[in-house]
């Protein structure tokens, strides 16, 4: 099988690279963490260089954060839209659908949910499940164009999730600006929520978003492993040649999976406006969409990988604040740690598809 | 006009993974002459001017250029001395234009200037060689949006300016028109007359007989004869090119009464430009094999696609009795009525290759609800029935169902496919080219089960570029010739008059 291999050579002729044609999954998970891991090892270089000093790193990135009951919370409570973007990030990317358009989906979702809000529609103990259907149907519809000129004349989706991104922060712009501005004080964002329109909090200080999140991460896992759209999923996924030729409803499929996704990632708008902020905001948007495909590409579009993989970037994004405050290092410096970790294991797939031999008795 | 000889090959051999697709052949053809090489698909041709162009290296025997004996390291080489192909398959790079295109041929040879400098080069000499030969080509246009004739020109134009004095032309009248044929046959005839070799590889009859001045026959990797073309006469050609007799007369084909009119084909046309199809008609009857015989590139792939509900632009009806149009039904529907489907593309139109074989297997009763509703797939139900399924029909080299499909042999891949396909007791299968590239024993499989399919009652519709395997199996033979059926035989049929209406018709 490894026969058709690459002659190309390395450093020197002694070594050919082989393509591989399967990995035992245990090594292609060492293969990831090994890869993981050298991305936080350069991440923690780039911050030494920055100032921090290279005794506080851990302090500041494990034991200030995870072992702090206060930190925790609020890495889990930053978790809870990230594992929503992710998971939407996994659906669209098996569909080989190139979802771009998380952002906009999200923002699409946060005004959905606000205009409830501000209209005042449904009875107080409604007004929140109302208001998660909402967001869901709204991120969802700011799916349906790209998806359906996709399926429809082939137009590349990349070109119009992205676009349409812009459409949505300018649209969420006009709105802050103008008739939905906070009457009160004037400043650029939605009135504040009534108490019945946030996300309560647990008994223990949690928010609610966080069981959500997790129930939608089983529901999106029941929905790739078990169910039938799995199954087509993965032909969709891997040989969409073959997938309408041997009876996938191919267009179906991918009409769903990409529905779907738009729908989480309005929820996850939804959870940073009446979790997090308790109002319509414009600045906490911008950003959220990049670390859902991150999210997904770092954890293999694998629902369960991508829960853990956001409690990791959500990790960062809480350290990554207490270093602005103590070290006045500018949160960008967040967006250039992932940066280096989906480089990091971008390139370790290399290792994963490829074998280095040694050749032996060639010169 | 020297008649020296140059090429000549002696007793070369080639084996593909334990298949023998050189055995022993011999070849000469000298300069100044149109030399014809004619044969059946998977005769051995391309494999044995691939050895002379240097991308094979041949395991036994001798080749000589030019009456020196030399052993080809690679293409380059081959270009060195001399010798050109013009691929079935062009090797071009879409974007570029054509002076990009060639002038990436002559890396090895334009060095010396800046880039742009040897580019405004070879643009004049692509116009000044043009113009000699008499193709229009602007080396400024880029190649996607040259016509397939016009492409072709440029593959030649690329040969000739790397300096090729033996030009070797793969099946180069199949995809042109009559009309575009004729005028580079004509045209490359010119080169022989002006001292070249041209090496013209085809299955067409009128080539050889209108333009070859020497023709070598090759049937099964071997090369049967060599003559001039106009010392014989057709039937002597066709019959040293289609063989004597099947092999395999075990069968009974013939003998049966064929039931009643299943699936009606009626003037199935390709919407496309190239009217692959051509207001195709066919009746295929329950209980009995048709065999679809022709020369490979007549519409039967097309064919196959429209019928096996591939996307491929045609109109026409294509009725199942009692049950409506095909192109009218899901593939739910398909698999409720009993359809059964071999592609000729295993691992592109029937198998995922890196999905696992038991999600391969799954997905032929996965509409009938037998794993489960929509939203719960019965795995272990699956991977039971797909045990049986390898067991049953015997698949070999399965250590594991949830071992990738792309890791079985092209003979247990087809097993797979069919064991599918027949999981029900089909109402009509169709088989494009089901046996290519299997061993004896996987084809004899293959065939088995066909041949048990038409005795249970099916309507088996058996596409085939094998001669042989459509004459071993099918209850009637129709002759597939530029997107039409030219010819029905029943059977026994007369091999030499199948032969002709294959031929003649092209």
């Amino acid at each position: 099988m490894s026969d058709f291999a690459l002659k190309r050579p390395l450093m020197n002729r002694r070594y050919t690279l082989e393509v591989r044609q399967q990995m035992a999954w245990p090594w292609q998970a060492l293969i990831l963490g090994v890869s993981m891991l050298l991305g936080l090892l350069l991440s923690g270089a780039i911050l030494v260089l920055a100032g921090v000093p290279a005794g506080e790193l851990l302090n500041e990135f494990v034991i200030l954060t995870l072992f702090d009951a206060q930190s925790l919370k609020s890495v889990l409570f930053q978790a809870s839209p990230l594992i929503m973007v992710g998971l939407a990030g996994c659906l669209a990317f098996r569909a080989r659908f190139w979802n771009l358009g998380l952002e906009g989906q999200m923002i699409f979702g946060a005004v959905g949910a606000t205009a409830v809000t501000i209209w005042d529609i449904g009875s107080p103990g409604m007004r929140l499940p109302l208001m998660m259907v909402v967001a869901m149907v709204c991120g969802l519809l700011w799916a349906v164009t790209p998806v359906l000129l996709k399926l429809k004349l082939q137009v590349n989706e990349i070109v119009s999730t992205l676009m349409l991104n812009y459409i949505a922060i300018n649209v969420l712009l006009h709105l802050m600006y103008g008739p939905w501005k906070d009457p009160k004080d004037a400043f650029p964002y939605s009135p504040k929520y009534d108490s019945f329109e946030l996300l309560p909090e647990l008994g223990n200080g949690l928010s609610l978003s966080i069981p959500i999140a997790i129930v939608i991460a089983l529901i999106v896992l029941w929905f790739v492993n078990i169910s039938r759209a799995g199954l087509y999923l993965r032909f969709v996924d891997k040989s969409p040649k073959v997938a309408g030729a041997v009876g996938v409803p191919v267009a179906k499929t991918i009409l769903i999976a990409v529905l779907f996704s738009g729908a989480l990632a309005g929820l996850a708008g939804l959870m940073v406006a009446a979790g997090q902020e308790g109002r319509l905001t414009h600045s906490f948007y911008v950003g959220y969409g990049f670390s859902g495909i991150l999210i997904a590409f770092l954890a293999r579009n694998n629902p369960i990988a991508a829960t853990c993989a956001a409690l990791l970037i959500a990790t960062l994004f809480v350290s990554g604040r207490s270093l602005q405050v103590f070290y006045q290092i500018p949160f960008a410096m967040v967006q250039l740690i992932q940066a280096v970790l989906v480089i990091c294991v971008a390139s370790s797939d290399f290792f994963i598809r490829h074998r280095i031999r040694r050749v032996q008795g060639v010169d | 006009m020297s008649k020296q000889n140059a090429i000549q090959l002696s007793g070369v051999s080639k084996t593909f993974d334990g298949f023998k697709a050189l055995s022993d052949a011999d070849f000469t053809a000298k300069w100044g002459e149109v030399h014809a090489l004619l044969g059946e698909n998977g005769a051995g041709k391309s494999s044995l001017m691939n050895i002379v162009a240097g991308l094979y290296g041949p395991e036994g025997g001798s080749l000589f250029i030019d009456d020196n004996p030399v052993k080809l390291k690679g293409p380059k080489e081959a270009a060195k001395m001399g010798i050109g192909m013009v691929h079935q398959h062009f090797k071009l790079v879409m974007p570029f234009t054509v002076a990009e295109n060639i002038l990436l041929n002559l890396g090895h040879i334009q060095t010396a200037g800046l880039y742009r400098e040897r580019l405004r080069r070879v643009s004049d000499d692509i116009r000044a060689m043009a113009k000699r030969i008499g193709f229009e080509i602007d080396p400024d246009t880029r190649v996607d949006q040259l016509s397939i004739a016009e492409q072709q020109r440029v593959e030649i134009l690329k040969v000739l300016l790397a300096g090729a004095k033996v030009l070797i032309l793969d099946e180069p009248t199949a995809v042109l028109t009559e009309e575009e044929a004729e005028r580079l046959l004509t045209t490359v005839q010119g080169f022989a007359r002006e001292g070249a070799a041209v090496i013209l590889v085809t299955h067409k009859m009128n080539d050889v007989l209108r333009y070859a001045d020497q023709v070598t026959i090759m049937r099964a990797g071997r090369t049967v004869k060599s003559l001039k073309p106009d010392s014989v006469s057709v039937d002597e050609l066709i019959r040293l090119t289609v063989g004597e007799s099947a092999p395999d007369q075990s069968a009974t084909p013939g003998e049966r009464e064929p039931g009643a009119p299943y699936l009606q084909v009626k003037g199935l046309t390709s919407t496309g430009p190239l009217r692959a199809l051509n207001n195709l008609n066919l009746t295929l009857n329950q209980g009995e094999i048709y065999g679809l015989a022709g020369v490979g590139g007549n519409g039967q792939s097309e064919l196959a696609n429209a019928l096996m509900g591939i996307p491929e632009p045609v109109e026409g009806q294509m009725e199942i009795v009692g049950e409506g149009d095909l192109a009218d039904f899901d593939a739910a529907r398909r698999r409720a009525i009993g359809i059964a489907s071999i592609p000729a593309d295993r691992y592109g139109a029937a198998l995922a290759g890196p999905l696992s074989i038991a999600d391969n297997y799954a997905l032929g009763d996965i509409h009938s609800g037998r794993y489960g509703p929509f939203w719960y797939l019965k795995t272990r139900a699956i991977e039971a029935d797909a045990a049986e399924a390898v067991r049953q029909f015997d698949v070999q080299g399965v250590r594991s169902l949830k071992q990738k499909a792309a890791l079985l042999s092209g003979g247990n891949a087809q097993k797979l496919v069919i064991a599918r396909e027949f999981k029900h007791p089909p109402r009509l299968v169709l088989a494009h080219s089901p046996s290519r590239g299997l061993d004896v024993k996987a084809t004899e499989a293959v065939r088995d089960r066909l041949r048990a399919a038409r005795d249970d009652g099916a309507a088996v519709l058996l596409i085939s570029e094998d001669l042989d395997e459509v004459m071993a199996m099918a209850d009637r033979i129709g002759v597939m010739s530029a997107g039409r059926i030219v010819a029905e035989f029943s059977q026994p049929a007369d091999r030499q008059a199948i032969g002709q209406a294959m031929v003649n018709h092209v």
